[in-house]
């Protein structure tokens, strides 16, 4: 059934016209938000931050990571379809080390809590509402380590009101003449009876994982772990899948049933089905060899056999596009989002050095590859003004101002954090869907949402992780094209399917189950 | 019989020749020695240099191996410099000429970390952040030890000497060719040739749609007269008839591949050695040659003067290599196989994105093997841990040109390489390695 939606993939009014360039005006000055990620080798990776409503206005507020100085949380006060400007919020967290963020309800009290990434103990935030925060790792049972947490993903397991939460940790900070080798243990924080966290078990081999998700990758309604891991450090290893059974210890897949051995310097996922074949493709940020994974037609359950389609794509990325440094690129956060709102997503590639490495780019621009009507992506980060030449690491691609369009933060290292208004002219029409439901997975984490218009279908898993240490709940944006209302049904995190349901353009809608 | 002397010398005799101090353990276990401080500053530096090697990206095989000869010579001219009977290789190369006169008044572990904490930093200039910050944390742990009980004249002057060695070295390496390394080796554009037993590429990767290096066999060598890469035998030429030895030999590939033991898939990764993986193949025999070092407690004169002649054979090995790959630009087996016989084909190895004849690792491994046996032995047991790390087994060897071979004939297992690329490469090795044999460590 999920295959046949490919056939939906059809000529169609939207895709006759001509998608609109997208273009983006920086507003890094006027905006308000003052944050730079510093410090020296402890923080040569990591550099996120999360977009989440901590205020309850609707629109997205962001908390940043500072590295060595503080990080930061800005309230968003951007009028629709204004200028984004934002405040700091007094008294919000500025803990210093922090390397990253992921949004999500841990208690299920319909109050964002955050989840923090640290050098050294790292913690979860509780909501308080109006963007406050409590500290809750002894109220909630949770042993916040003492690693190099560079990754974070989280999950409801069946039958659990609270999430199952993976951590992954870089190397022994501590070792510094013999590093390599010594990547340390990624927890994985199941929720006792009751809410709250039991000590954790260990995702053994670690092999420094700076990005992780959790991915209803073959449709079997099981939400399996994959990691992403850095081979600069690791040895032995390689990129990793956990199959997730409920009660049961993860356990990787097998060469025998089909995960081919494959060692990047693994440093962000980005999730999408971008074939239109109803299965979620892979977008892996390495230093010059990127990939796309698609899950080809003759695999099957349980059998997570990929193949790399970045090249015939156009998504290899993997030296700058413009400037006259040809050395090969460092790719950090990608994120599929439809920029233009002409029904296809598109993908953002946060680049730059690692720090001074010579054998790589110095002047290392972003990449905003748009897809075309034909599938392939064609490069316009320089014409959309976002092919910034600064270090950046973690990035967020959503909607700031209420307006349709999907604006850009990226989080770069030692330089100021920058922030972007879409101002694309001739957008497509779109919409964004919010979900909700009862229980502890309030946001309904897990669930597939489907839109499906005269020009095909679209499908987004609904997930919390991947990206570079950067992790986002907002609703889920959908770009139109020329159409003015789409079918929208949601599969829910069980399996069950929601009815299609006839949505207009242009606004939010909130789908409640 | 002096270690440098031409022929070779057994493990016992080289014991009892130089050891002064050594005790040997019980069969053929862990000699333990009196301390030998100069060699504990060598093993640690290279222990280092075999990290630093996997972790920087320009480090493909070829770069590897230059870095791994102008290491071996600053510990060998280092040595020289402060012990008698040793005798400079700096003057027998090709150009660099004599170096720093000796004073054998200063110390030798101290001369050799001045020169290492010069010369390190140096050669591996482009590593990235963690590199760097652990040859500043090696630079520190093995300063204080190696000056420690010294006087501050003698610490002074014997760090001064290893600097100037170091400088000497590097300067002279300015003007082998083999550095700046561009876009990790591979060049923008390549002029493809258009006959059916040219390279094309093998990966889908970007970058490497062009071959790795084409231009090394033009950096000057080490050991090797001017005009001579042991030249080769053209390999057999390109034929779709089915009787052709082409055919046959492709087929070989092919045919191995679908029934390979597991022993023969151990090997072949064993001896893959992939850059930015591992140590890369010049970096597996110095690993070799470093465990051998530890095991029988070699003295530092010792283990410099073989990690200067065998950085100085996997280095020329690379530059006759090279030579002739582009000069034959022959066909992988993975492009012949899918072309003819089974589109779906996938070799065990990843295609290493270059020239297929000669086989790189079986040239380098014979000059090894050519310079380690000429050192200790033909019959020479020792066991090879050098990827215990990532998990493979140790393997245990008979002696060096059993391991040579081993290491040649894993390429073919691995589908990477044709039977006669791996025959001939190994001729080529011992070639190579012949000329190096002949340079002079002992006056």
């Amino acid at each position: 059934m999920i295959r046949s939606a490919t056939l939906l993939l059809i000529a169609s009014p939207a895709l006759a016209d001509p998608p609109a360039a997208p273009r983006f005006a920086e507003e890094t000055a006027t905006s308000g938000v003052e944050s730079r990620f510093t410090g020296d080798w402890d923080y040569m990776v990591g550099g996120g931050g999360a977009g989440f409503d901590c205020s309850g206005d609707g629109l997205p507020d962001l908390f940043l990571a500072g590295g060595a100085g503080p990080a930061g949380l800005w309230r968003n006060l951007s009028e629709p379809g204004g200028p984004l400007r934002f405040e700091p919020v007094a008294d919000g967290p500025a803990m210093k080390a922090v390397t990253g963020a992921y949004p999500l309800d841990i208690d299920g009290d319909g109050i964002t809590d955050l989840a923090v990434l640290r050098v050294g103990e790292n913690l979860l935030l509780r909501g308080l509402g109006d963007c406050r925060f409590e500290r809750a790792n002894e109220a909630w049972g949770f042993d916040g380590g003492d690693g190099w947490t560079t990754a974070f993903a989280a999950t409801w397991e069946p039958g659990n009101d609270w999430p199952t939460l993976a951590f992954g940790n870089y190397v022994d900070r501590r070792e510094e003449a013999f590093p390599w080798g010594s990547c340390t243990e990624n927890p994985l924080f199941r929720p006792v009876a009751g809410g709250g966290y039991a000590a954790p078990l260990m995702l053994e081999p670690a092999h420094c994982p700076l990005s992780m998700l959790f991915s209803d990758w073959d449709r079997s309604g099981r939400r399996d772990l994959r990691v992403s891991n850095d081979r600069e450090y690791f040895k032995g290893g390689q990129e990793q899948l956990w199959r997730m059974e409920p009660g049961q210890p993860p356990r990787l897949y097998t060469a025998e049933e089909g995960w081919a051995r494959l060692r990047l310097w693994g440093m962000g996922i980005a999730s999408a089905d971008i074939t239109g074949d109803g299965y979620p493709d892979f977008y892996l940020t390495s230093m010059a060899d990127n990939r796309l994974q698609t899950f080809p037609p003759d695999s099957g359950p349980g059998r997570p056999r990929y193949s790399d389609i970045a090249g015939r794509l156009g998504v290899t990325a993997h030296r700058p596009f413009t400037g006259d440094d040809v050395r090969p690129s460092t790719a950090w956060h990608p994120q599929f989002e439809d920029v233009n709102n002409d029904g296809r997503l598109d993908l953002f590639v946060a680049k730059g050095n690692v720090d001074k490495m010579p054998d790589f780019a110095e002047r290392d621009p972003n990449n905003l590859l748009v897809q075309q009507e034909d599938g392939r992506f064609a490069e316009m980060a320089d014409s959309a003004g976002v092919a910034s030449m600064e270090i950046a690491r973690g990035a967020l691609v959503l909607d700031l101002n209420a307006d349709g369009l999907t604006d850009l933060v990226v989080v770069n290292r030692r330089t100021p954090a920058q922030i972007w208004r879409n101002v694309t002219d001739g957008a497509g029409n779109w919409l964004a869907v919010a979900l909700h439901q009862e229980g502890g997975n309030r946001d309904a984490i897990g669930s597939w949402i489907e839109l499906r218009d005269a020009a095909g279908t679209q499908r987004r898993e609904v997930l919390i992780g991947g990206g570079h240490v950067s992790g986002q709940l907002v609703p889920w944006h959908f770009g139109l094209g020329t159409a003015t209302e789409a079918e929208v049904r949601v599969i829910w995190p069980d399996g069950s399917e929601g009815d299609w349901q006839r949505l207009e353009a242009g606004r939010l809608h909130r789908i409640t189950r | 019989m002096g270690f440098a002397a031409k022929g070779s010398i057994t493990r016992r005799a080289l014991l009892a020749t130089g050891a002064a101090g050594l005790l040997i353990g019980a069969g053929a276990g862990r000699a333990q020695a009196a301390t030998d401080p100069a060699r504990d500053i060598i093993i640690p530096w290279y222990r280092l240099i075999l990290e630093l090697v996997r972790h920087t990206p320009t480090y493909s095989p070829p770069v590897a191996s230059r870095a791994f000869a102008w290491l071996g010579i600053t510990c060998h001219e280092a040595m020289a410099a402060t012990r008698p009977g040793l005798q400079p290789l700096a003057s027998q190369l090709r150009g660099v000429g004599a170096g720093p006169p000796a004073d054998h008044a200063c110390d030798p572990g101290a001369v050799l970390q001045g020169a290492m904490a010069l010369a390190v930093p140096h050669f591996f200039g482009n590593t990235g952040p963690t590199g760097q910050r652990a040859m500043a944390a090696m630079d520190r742990r093995i300063h204080a030890a190696a000056t420690d009980g010294l006087s501050a004249e003698t610490a002074t002057a014997s760090i001064t000497l290893g600097q100037a060695i170091a400088r000497h070295v590097i300067a002279a390496s300015a003007s082998d060719g083999g550095d700046p390394v561009l876009n990790m080796g591979f060049p923008q554009d390549w002029p493809r040739r258009d006959a059916p037993d040219a390279w094309v590429p093998t990966s889908g990767i970007a970058l490497q749609q062009a071959p790795l290096l084409p231009d090394w066999h033009k950096n000057r060598p080490f050991a090797l007269p001017p005009g001579e890469f042991c030249a080769l035998p053209v390999p057999p030429p390109y034929s779709d008839d089915p009787a052709s030895e082409f055919q046959r030999e492709m087929r070989e590939v092919y045919e191995v591949s679908k029934a390979l033991t597991e022993e023969q898939k151990i090997i072949a990764r064993f001896w893959s050695d992939d850059p930015m993986l591992s140590p890369t193949p010049p970096g597996h025999w110095v690993w070799i040659l470093l465990d051998i070092a530890e095991r029988d407690a070699l003295p530092a004169d010792r283990l410099a003067e073989g990690l200067a002649l065998l950085g100085i054979a996997i280095a020329d090995g690379f530059i006759a290599c090279w030579q002739q790959k582009y000069h034959h630009d022959y066909i992988r087996p993975v492009t012949a196989i899918r072309r003819a016989v089974d589109p779906a084909w996938e070799p065990l190895l990843i295609t290493p994105p270059f020239p297929e004849y000669p086989s790189g690792h079986s040239t380098q491994s014979g000059a090894a093997a050519a310079v380690l046996i000429h050192l200790f032995g033909e019959d020479f047991a020792f066991e090879d841990a050098t990827h215990v790390d990532d998990g493979l087994p140790v393997r245990s060897f008979t002696g060096f040109r059993e391991a040579a071979s081993e290491a040649a004939i894993s390429r073919l297992y691995g589908g990477i390489h044709f039977r006669t690329a791996i025959e001939q490469g190994l001729d080529q090795g011992y070639c190579v390695g012949a000329h190096v044999t002949a340079l002079r460590t002992r006056a």
